[in-house]
């Protein structure tokens, strides 16, 4: 399935074949039959029903209460059985911490699944978690979206400092900014950038990487003064009567 | 043009070359076209059709800094882009004046952060601080004018003698100004 | 320039070139053997001072003759921290700085933060607040596009386009004004809604600028759409095609200039626009010339969209702040008068308030694409993380690939195009 423009709707929708289109009409009609016909007990013969019948991917299941029942959730417990470390829903969205060593995978199956298709990827960004637990210190937070499917999904991987996480550009171009950012803000390394160097602060910075916890928010030193046969004071404020610098 | 019609005809004006030298100056000063940061929006807002500053006060913006006589430093320098701005008031011929406008240009304003300069008078010299965030373009018309006031006592024979001599003299200037201040006793408690 | 006996270091002003170019890198050994080879390979720099890259962008091509074969954005030159100092303060506090990342539209940024605090709290603004949401949001798209298209104009020679859309990008200012006081940086909204009353005469004022704004339109489409200058400047230059514009994660007119119809306030609606009757325009080529099209397009749905809002507005009476106990700051009126309210007041401003751990992201359609906001809340009074997803940001990320192999002309066509504010793009 390429990523030609597509109506919003039309990838899901469209069933091959006759019997599959009759039956996703009946499963339209009452979507809790097949889920009702599926033995409960057994776990395992449940994903499968869900997995071949339509219901399992229609939109309800993206929101649902249960977050095992989450198509994304079963298609990559399936794919990668030991990839999904935790799954979390906090105000109907949805975040899947996946293990680091297989975060390209993951995102290339997500994007080329023909059910899923989470083809867009909206931001790639991280978050230093020093204060919250010990190990691993990054998340790399990927935000996927499904253009046909109108949904979007919160992808997770944990990475330590110094640890190198695959780079997503060989999958999206649209990640080769968004990864450099992280590098110049977080000091993560993505294996596989094409151009992994300092974006928004200068080449020669040697402060280290300022969305750290451990940097202070005015940084470690000051500003040179340039060209200074004569320094430049501040005005002293009128009201304290103390001079700034 | 009963008015003044055979009044002005034989007057002999005697003046400075000093003043008629800064008179021209002051009305005709071109600006460095050069936009860092909110304040540019608001700077173009007001050289454009309804505030039309730069055609009221004889004012023309230049992209090339060699024409230039006065720099708007018109939002928040940060430290990658201090030596350019640096770089760029070196470029511009002696005389030359600056214009602070906004509070990030003046102290930093809200952003006390390890990439911004607090303050574009730790790089270069300025002449008018406008506060605000941004100045609206009634602000900046009150700067500019300010900024006249102080062109017309440029004083030339400063600037014969050289750049260091006329900084040392913008310094003087200065140390006068903050001498002022404090006179001003200290309030506690504010 | 007194002589200096002390080494240079990298900050003196006379050592500026030689970092800038060490920045953009030597040459490498292709280039020098083309050079030697008698092929005229040539490294242009472009910015941060020029009066076409719409603030402190650079960009260093390489160029053979007229045509760009490289292409280097070096952007950070307006980085100032704002995701760090979001950190730093509380979150009603946030919200000001926001105002100062996409400047020429800041009740749209103000838009997707209070939302994305919103989502994080569990609070609901009530109707009528989401609906003078939309409306505050859309006259902002409306200044935003017309600073586009008079600074795009202006590049590619239409000089006159600036002094037309400056024109009525006044009257829009005025209408903020009339509201909050503040031209520029409104910092409009907050969260729950609004703490100011809408002025009796704003809904007037608003009717009367939609009854100006579609005939002024028309004279600049007139002016442009089918001037030859105009279209061979843009017909058939910066060509991104669907797949690689969704390769490129583009959002917003780039995305749609290319035929892929992806707008969140139909796919993902959010405040009232489920109940706004208005349509998505989209490219069919994704050239410039399209993307000028989709964006005057969407000046017209959004004329419609505050017409409507308007009209399904203006019979409500309902407050335009939510009651909330714990997140939103209490009525200014009760604070004056109740004890609970004066104490509940002082609390939220000293203490702030402390969201439930979670994490949420919510994007909003602003005027250059998909304005996300990500926020971790440890469920302390501060942001754990605040992260702003610049639209044109990545949008920007598409500048080589449009350039490589077109002339150097069309640099700041394409520059235009992209609809950039380095305040976004570097925040």
């Amino acid at each position: 399935m390429t990523d030609k423009p597509l109506e919003p709707d039309s990838g899901l929708t469209q069933p091959e074949t006759r019997e599959e289109s009759e039956a996703a009409s009946i499963a339209k009609e009452s979507p809790d039959a097949a889920v009702a016909s599926a033995p409960v007990s057994d776990v395992e013969g449940m994903k499968e029903v869900l997995l071949d019948d339509y219901t399992a991917w229609s939109r309800d299941h993206w929101f649902h209460d249960d977050i095992e029942m989450h198509p994304a959730l079963i298609a990559l417990r399936a794919a990668f059985p030991d990839a999904v470390v935790d799954a979390v829903r906090f105000r109907d969205e949805t975040t899947i911490h996946v293990a680091p060593g297989q975060w390209r995978a993951i995102c290339l199956f997500l994007k080329d699944h023909p059910r899923l298709r989470l083809n867009f990827l909206s931001d790639v960004t991280a978050v230093d978690m020093l204060r919250l637990r010990e190990n691993p210190r990054f998340d790399v937070v990927a935000h996927l979206y499904s253009l046909p499917n109108r949904v979007r999904l919160r992808l997770k991987t944990g990475v330590n400092d110094g640890e190198s996480v695959s780079s997503l550009v060989p999958i999206w171009n649209g990640a080769n900014w968004m990864e450099r950012e992280c590098y110049d803000m977080f000091g993560i390394i993505f294996e596989g950038h094409p151009n992994l160097k300092r974006m928004l602060l200068p080449d020669d910075w040697d402060e280290g990487h300022p969305l750290r916890k451990d940097y202070p928010l005015r940084g470690w030193s000051e500003f040179p003064v340039m060209n200074t046969e004569r320094t430049v004071g501040r005005v002293r404020t009128r009201w304290t009567g103390r001079g700034v610098s | 043009m009963g008015l003044i019609h055979d009044r002005y005809d034989k007057n002999i004006f005697i003046t400075s070359l000093d003043f008629l030298f800064n008179w021209a100056r002051r009305s005709s000063l071109w600006w460095l076209q050069f936009g860092l940061a909110c304040c540019a929006i608001e700077m173009i807002a007001a050289s454009m059709s309804r505030f039309d500053l730069a055609e009221r006060f004889g004012m023309l913006y230049r992209a090339s800094p060699r024409q230039a006589d006065m720099m708007i430093i018109s939002g928040t320098v940060t430290k990658k882009m201090g030596p350019v701005v640096r770089t760029l008031y070196d470029q511009m011929p002696e005389p030359k004046w600056v214009v602070s406008m906004g509070s990030c240009a003046n102290v930093g304003g809200p952003y006390d952060t390890y990439a911004v300069v607090q303050g574009v008078d730790q790089i270069i010299p300025v002449d008018v601080y406008m506060p605000g965030c941004p100045p609206t373009p009634e602000a900046l018309y009150y700067g500019i004018l300010e900024l006249q006031n102080k062109v017309i006592k440029y004083e030339t024979m400063a600037r014969k003698q050289g750049l260091t001599a006329a900084e040392t003299h913008r310094q003087a200037e200065r140390q006068a100004a903050m001498g002022a201040l404090d006179a001003v006793p200290a309030q506690p408690g504010v | 320039m007194t002589t200096n006996t002390t080494l240079p270091t990298p900050y003196e002003a006379g050592a500026v070139f030689s970092t800038d170019a060490t920045s953009m890198g030597p040459l490498t050994i292709e280039e020098d053997a083309a050079l030697q080879s008698g092929e005229r390979v040539m490294t242009l720099n472009m910015g941060p001072q020029h009066p076409s890259t719409h603030g402190v962008l650079r960009v260093v091509l390489k160029l053979d003759g007229e045509v760009i074969i490289d292409c280097d954005p070096v952007i950070g030159y307006l980085h100032r921290g704002t995701e760090k100092l979001g950190e730093h303060h509380r979150y009603a506090q946030v919200i000001p700085w926001t105002d100062r990342t996409d400047y020429v539209a800041a009740p749209m940024n103000n838009l997707g933060c209070v939302l994305a605090f919103e989502k994080l709290c569990g609070v609901t603004a009530p109707e009528r607040a989401q609906y003078w949401r939309v409306i505050m949001s859309e006259l902002a798209r409306l200044a935003s596009h017309l600073v586009w298209l008079g600074t795009h104009a202006l590049d590619i020679g239409a000089l006159s386009m600036s002094l037309y859309c400056f024109r009525e990008r006044e009257l829009i200012l005025d209408l903020f004004e009339t509201f909050v006081g503040a031209r520029l940086t409104t910092n409009m909204m907050e969260i729950g809604g609004f703490s100011r009353p809408i002025p009796e005469n704003l809904p007037g004022m608003v009717r009367d600028f939609l009854k100006i704004f579609p005939e002024r339109q028309q004279e600049y489409a007139d002016l442009l759409s089918a001037n030859p200058i105009w279209m061979a400047r843009t017909k058939g230059v910066g060509v991104i095609p669907a797949d690689v514009a969704i390769n490129y994660s583009l959002t917003g007119a780039c995305l749609r200039g290319s035929g892929v119809n992806y707008d969140i306030r139909k796919a993902m609606p959010y405040c009232v626009y489920d109940r706004l009757d208005f349509e998505v325009p989209l490219g069919q080529h994704g050239d410039t010339y399209d993307r000028y099209l989709v964006r005057m397009e969407e000046m017209r749905q959004t004329i419609k969209i505050i017409g409507q809002a308007l009209d399904q507005c203006e019979r409500m009476d309902t407050e335009l702040m939510a009651w909330d106990s714990e997140y939103v700051i209490p009525p200014h009126k009760g604070t004056m008068t109740t004890a609970e309210d004066m104490q509940r007041h002082f609390i939220w401003v000293i203490k702030g308030f402390s969201p439930p751990v979670g994490e949420v992201y919510v994007a909003v359609e602003g005027p250059k694409g998909e304005l996300g906001y990500y926020v971790v809340s440890d469920g302390s009074p501060l942001p754990y993380r605040f992260r702003i997803r610049a639209p044109d940001f990545v949008n920007l990320s598409s500048l080589p690939y449009m350039a490589n192999g077109s002339m150097l002309a069309d640099v700041v066509a394409l520059i235009g195009t992209i609809d950039i504010v380095l305040g976004s793009v570097d925040r």
